[in-house]
């Protein structure tokens, strides 16, 4: 009974001790509060734009995921349906398993020409900065621009790569680039030559973190040329590798508007990649006709999968990474 | 001696294999600078890189029948408040959260690293749309300006860098002197971040211009509206404009130009920016 009592009264002076120090803490943040009022004036432009162009459509997002918008304009609450539509979907999985033979490729392309390219900057040659600087250069330009003059570049009877392969003599008939045999191909082109200069900076940028003094010492320990590439250079280049290849692998699955611009997603759906599918699913250009069924509702559930999916991807490749640096 | 020839032969090697991937990568830019310049026929018909006759007046006719001065001041205008928008917006929001002690600061942070990391692409541009509809902005620019200046999450963790490297004993100094924190942000540090804004600004001048999906999207029923990106891209689609290849490489050249020459002029501070913001992660 003793006991029971005085247990209650020990609770009941913590619970006053914990009110005490509740309205001290309130009575603190209050003052922080109005002490930094200049600073939340200053932080309010942005955080404006960061609720209306961050937070604002990734919430529309998850509402709408569960919508179905009607022509007329009103939209209903169909629960799960949209996902059910997703699971069965051959658009939706033809464009997955496009995306993931486009970054594939492009990643298998890019980033080793892109090592290679930094490598031989690295050499201290003389010229050195006008090449880097023309390797830069495709970055800098408009990447719909530069898919439009490519698919001029590319076109089968006029286009100049074409024409070169003729007088040199390689190919008799002119190539169609845009059949569906390829288009991915020509795509894949187009956005390697706009990506390699990315990477090759941060490599050159890596390649340049490496003390000379470890070359020397491989140097006596009788490393060559190549040997130097092969035990010096490639693995203290692998931190910088592995950060190339997850922000490659990122925007290669962001990739669309070369791929919009050059051919639209087709022929036959052929190059139609997860976020050009969105696009299009966001704002259909309707038929022949002019009618134009509205599907935002499914366009987010869409989206919302894709991005789920690019981010279990890029954590999965981090696993992964971390896992093979503990075994080397 | 042998030695000495073979490191010559290495360096020869290395030359011609550099020069071939260079050409192949500025042969595109090459082809557009000399396409503009030729006929029609000449362009069709193949051949030389070279154009045989210098036609200046291609830029004449792109400029004026196809609309691109409009184009062109469009393209000018939305750069200009797009770059200065996120300059100021980065500039003080970093500020903010690196050198101010406030509730909320650390949630904020979290938002705003939480939203860079989220990749929706196209998507997000429906809600805006239907909001610019609603306050009434969607015939004109500013919904370009304002969602290519977004939510500046990059370049907010850029300066954060760049101002975490600043001492803080200037900010001290500033307090003792009796400067509130807009002051030691607009006399003390403003002017130490010029490096930092420039990069900044180079970076959402190149985003800007180069912007093609948010533009097209906004202006699809005003052409009056279009930068040059769109308008460039609207030649292929044009039904008049079908097979004037000659118009869409003096379009797509005067879209790119200025581009180049900034980034000539510039190369270093693109390159530099590129690298610092790699090292973040």
């Amino acid at each position: 009974m003793k006991n029971q009592c005085e247990k209650g009264l020990i609770s009941y002076k913590w619970r006053k001790g914990t009110l005490i120090i509740m309205k001290q803490k309130c009575a603190k943040l209050g003052r922080q509060i109005s002490q930094n009022k200049t600073v939340y004036f200053m932080l309010l432009p942005g955080l404006f734009f960061l609720t209306i162009f961050a937070v604002y459509p990734i919430t529309w997002i998850l509402k709408n995921m569960f919508y179905q918008f009607t022509s007329y304009g009103d939209y209903n609450f169909i629960g799960l349906e949209n996902f059910a539509r997703l699971v069965t979907d051959p658009q939706f999985f033809n464009a997955l398993k496009n995306t993931i033979v486009y970054a594939f490729f492009k990643l298998l392309i890019t980033i080793p020409l892109a090592f290679l390219l930094a490598y031989f900057l690295n050499l201290k040659l003389r010229g050195r900065m006008i090449y880097r600087t023309v390797f830069f250069m495709p970055t800098i330009i408009s990447v719909s621009v530069m898919s439009m003059v490519f698919y001029l570049i590319f076109n089968p009877y006029n286009g100049s790569v074409n024409g070169m392969l003729q007088a040199l003599g390689i190919i008799k008939q002119p190539i169609n680039w845009f059949n569906s045999k390829n288009a991915m191909i020509t795509v894949l082109i187009v956005a390697i030559w706009g990506a390699i200069g990315n990477y090759m900076i941060y490599f050159l940028s890596g390649l340049q973190t490496i003390p000379q003094e470890v070359y020397e010492s491989a140097e006596i320990d009788g490393a060559t040329g190549w040997k130097k590439l092969r035990y010096v250079t490639i693995p203290m280049m692998a931190p910088i590798t592995q950060m190339v290849i997850m922000l490659a692998l990122i925007q290669a699955f962001k990739d669309y508007e070369n791929i919009l611009v050059l051919t639209a997603g087709g022929p036959n759906n052929k190059t139609e990649v997860l976020y050009l599918y969105i696009y299009r699913l966001m704002f259909p250009m309707g038929d022949s006709m002019g009618n134009v069924v509205l599907q935002y509702g499914y366009g987010a559930t869409v989206a919302f999968a894709t991005a789920v999916l690019v981010g279990v991807i890029t954590m999965l490749y981090l696993r992964w990474t971390r896992k093979t640096d503990d075994t080397f | 001696m042998s030695t000495k020839y073979k490191k010559l032969l290495q360096k020869l090697i290395v030359y011609v294999l550099l020069t071939c991937v260079a050409a192949a990568f500025i042969y595109p830019v090459l082809y557009v600078i000399c396409g503009s310049l030729k006929t029609n026929m000449e362009m069709l018909a193949g051949g030389s890189l070279l154009p045989k006759s210098w036609q200046i007046q291609n830029y004449a006719e792109v400029w004026e029948k196809a609309n691109f001065a409009q184009y062109t001041f469009n393209s000018l205008y939305i750069c200009f408040f797009s770059t200065l928008g996120a300059v100021i917006l980065s500039a003080l929001t970093a500020y903010c959260l690196e050198r101010c002690n406030f509730p909320g600061r650390k949630i904020i942070e979290k938002v705003y690293l939480a939203t860079m990391f989220i990749a929706l692409g196209s998507v997000t541009l429906r809600p805006l749309y239907l909001l610019a509809v609603e306050v009434n902005l969607q015939n004109s620019l500013w919904p370009i300006i304002l969602i290519t200046i977004g939510a500046q999450g990059t370049n907010v963790f850029l300066i954060t860098k760049f101002i975490r490297g600043l001492p803080r004993e200037l900010d001290e100094a500033a307090i003792i002197d009796g400067c509130g924190p807009f002051k030691i942000f607009s006399r003390v540090l403003l002017p130490l971040l010029k490096p930092i804004l420039a990069v900044v600004a180079l970076f959402q001048f190149r985003l800007s211009w180069n912007d093609y999906i948010t533009s097209s999207v906004f202006t699809m029923t005003r052409p009056d509206l279009r930068p040059l990106t769109v308008g460039v891209v609207q030649l292929k689609y044009g039904a008049s404009a079908a097979m004037e290849w000659h118009l869409m490489m003096a379009g797509a050249a005067v879209s790119i130009l200025p581009m180049l020459l900034v980034y000539f002029a510039c190369n270093k501070y693109f390159i530099s920016g590129i690298t610092e913001g790699s090292v973040k992660g």
